[in-house]
C-alpha cells in the first residue's frame, strides 16, 4: 500500500506521537481517507465526526500530559474499525442485511466501550456476510468484500471487512466475531493476526447474536502482541452478559512478550485435514509451519477427528 | 429421502410469502437440496451410549441484581430506540395492523 505512515505496532504509533512525527488527528485523517479512496468494499459506515473527536482527545491527553498514558490508555489515539454486527451508540448497525438498513443502536456494545475508554477511535463499520453467515464475505447485501492484495479472489467471512480492513491500512486494528470460523478464516486468507477467544472471555452484550453458544468477539491486528493488547482491554465479566465469564481482565502481552517453553507444547495435528481437496499451496504452506515449530522444540503428534467429515461445512 | 426440486421450492416459497425470480428458485433448489442431504448424512452416524452435549463449556449462569435501568434517552429526553421506528406513536413503534 502507498502509504507514507505504515505503522504496524501501537508501540510505533505511540512512539511516534511522543516524538510528534504525527497526531492521533493526522494518523485518523490518514485512515479515513484511505477508507474513502478504497475500493476493496471494506466499510459501511464511515464514522468521521466522532473519529476525529475521540482523536483529538487522545491528542489532548498526549499534549498534557507529555508523554502517551499507556497503562490508563493502553490504546491512545489509535485508530480500530468495528465488524457491523457490533452496535455503536447512534452509529448504523446493519449486519450487511436490508432488513436492518436504517437501524441506529441507542447502546454500544461493552468490547467497543472498552476499547474506546482505552483511548481509541473508532473510525467505523465494516462489512461481512449477512447476519455474520457466511465463509466468503460474497454475502453482504451492500455488495462483497474483495481480498485487498488479489482483487480476484475472496477475503474470507464472515468478518472479512475487518480482515481486509487491516491488511489494506483502512484502520489499525479491528474487531470481529467468530461462531463457525468467521475470525480464523478472513484472518488466514488475508494475512493478518485473528483470534476466536474462549467463549465467555469477551463479553456479547451488543454482538448481534448468530449462534449464541458459539458466538465470541476478538480482534484482529498486525501483530500477537496487538491482538493480546485488544484482548487485555475488552476481556473481563460483563453483567450485562449472563454468559461472561467471571474473570478479570486478562494480562497476555506480557506473556507475547516471554517465548514459550517450546519443549512443553504438543500440537496434534488431525490426519483427517490431509485427506485430499487442499490445495498444494495451502499444503505446502501447513507442512512449512509444521517444521518450523518442530524445530524450535514443539512436539508434533499424529491424532484423528474421525467426525470431520460431518462437520458443517461454512 | 426428500426429493427437493423446483416445484417443492416454489411452494416453500409460497408459503413463506417470498417472491422469487425463476434463477433465485433454480439456486435455492439446489442448495436447499445440499442442507437436507447433509442432515441425512448425519444418520450414519453412530450416537449409541453418547450422552447428549450441549456446549463444551460447564458455565454457570450469572446472574446481576434485578434493578431498573432507565431507557437511553437522546437529548430531548425521548427514547433513542424511537430513532429506527419508522412511525412513531405515543413513544412506541407504529405498526401496521397484522389481524
Amino acid at each position: 500500500m502507498n502509504r507514507s505512515i505504515p505503522f504496524r505496532t501501537v508501540r510505533d504509533i505511540h512512539a511516534a506521537f511522543e516524538s510528534k512525527k504525527l497526531s492521533p488527528v493526522e494518523l485518523t485523517q490518514e485512515y479515513l481517507n484511505a477508507a474513502k479512496k478504497s475500493q476493496t468494499g471494506a466499510y459501511l459506515t464511515l464514522c468521521d465526526d466522532l473519529a476525529l473527536q475521540q482523536a483529538r482527545a487522545a491528542e489532548g491527553l498526549i499534549q498534557k500530559r507529555g508523554s502517551v498514558p499507556r497503562d490508563e490508555f493502553p490504546l491512545c489515539g489509535i485508530p480500530l474499525g468495528i465488524k457491523d454486527n457490533l452496535t455503536m451508540d447512534g452509529v448504523k448497525t446493519t449486519c450487511a442485511s436490508k432488513m436492518l438498513e436504517n437501524y441506529v443502536a441507542p447502546y454500544t456494545a461493552t468490547c467497543v466501550s472498552r476499547l474506546e475508554k482505552a483511548g481509541a477511535v473508532t473510525l467505523g463499520k465494516l462489512n461481512l456476510d449477512e447476519f455474520a453467515m457466511g465463509g466468503s464475505n460474497e454475502n453482504s447485501a451492500f455488495g462483497p468484500v474483495k481480498h485487498p492484495t488479489h482483487p480476484d479472489r475472496v477475503p474470507g467471512g464472515s468478518s472479512g471487512g475487518s480482515a481486509a480492513a487491516v491488511k489494506a491500512d483502512l484502520c489499525f486494528a479491528s474487531l470481529g466475531s467468530d461462531t463457525g470460523g468467521s475470525i480464523r478464516l478472513p484472518a488466514s486468507y488475508c494475512g493478518v493476526v485473528g483470534l476466536k477467544p474462549t467463549y465467555g472471555r469477551v463479553s456479547r452484550f451488543g454482538l448481534v447474536a448468530f449462534a449464541s453458544s458459539l458466538d465470541q468477539v476478538g480482534p484482529f491486528a498486525h501483530t500477537v502482541e496487538d491482538a493480546a493488547l485488544l484482548m487485555d482491554v475488552m476481556s473481563g465479566h460483563d453483567p450485562l452478559d449472563s454468559t461472561s465469564l467471571p474473570q478479570e481482565r486478562m494480562n497476555s502481552v506480557a506473556a507475547t512478550r516471554t517465548p514459550p517453553n517450546w519443549s512443553q507444547i504438543r500440537i496434534g495435528v488431525p490426519k483427517e485435514y490431509f485427506v485430499g481437496g487442499l490445495a498444494p499451496a495451502v499444503e505446502e504452506s501447513i507442512q512449512r509451519s509444521m517444521r518450523w515449530f518442530e524445530k524450535q522444540g514443539a512436539q508434533l503428534v499424529s491424532i484423528s477427528l474421525p467426525h470431520t467429515e460431518y462437520a458443517v461445512s461454512v | 429421502m426428500v426429493d427437493v426440486n423446483e416445484a417443492l421450492t416454489r411452494q416453500v416459497a409460497t408459503l413463506a410469502r417470498l417472491e422469487l425470480s425463476d434463477s433465485e428458485v433454480k439456486t435455492f433448489t439446489s442448495q436447499v437440496s445440499q442442507i437436507i442431504h447433509y442432515t441425512e448424512k448425519l444418520q450414519e452416524v453412530n450416537v449409541q451410549g453418547v450422552e447428549p452435549l450441549s456446549h463444551p463449556l460447564e458455565l454457570p449462569t450469572f446472574l446481576r441484581p434485578d434493578v431498573v435501568a432507565a431507557s437511553p434517552v437522546d437529548s430531548e429526553g425521548k427514547p433513542k430506540v424511537l430513532g429506527s421506528a419508522p412511525e412513531v406513536l405515543y413513544d412506541g413503534f407504529k405498526v401496521p395492523p397484522i389481524l
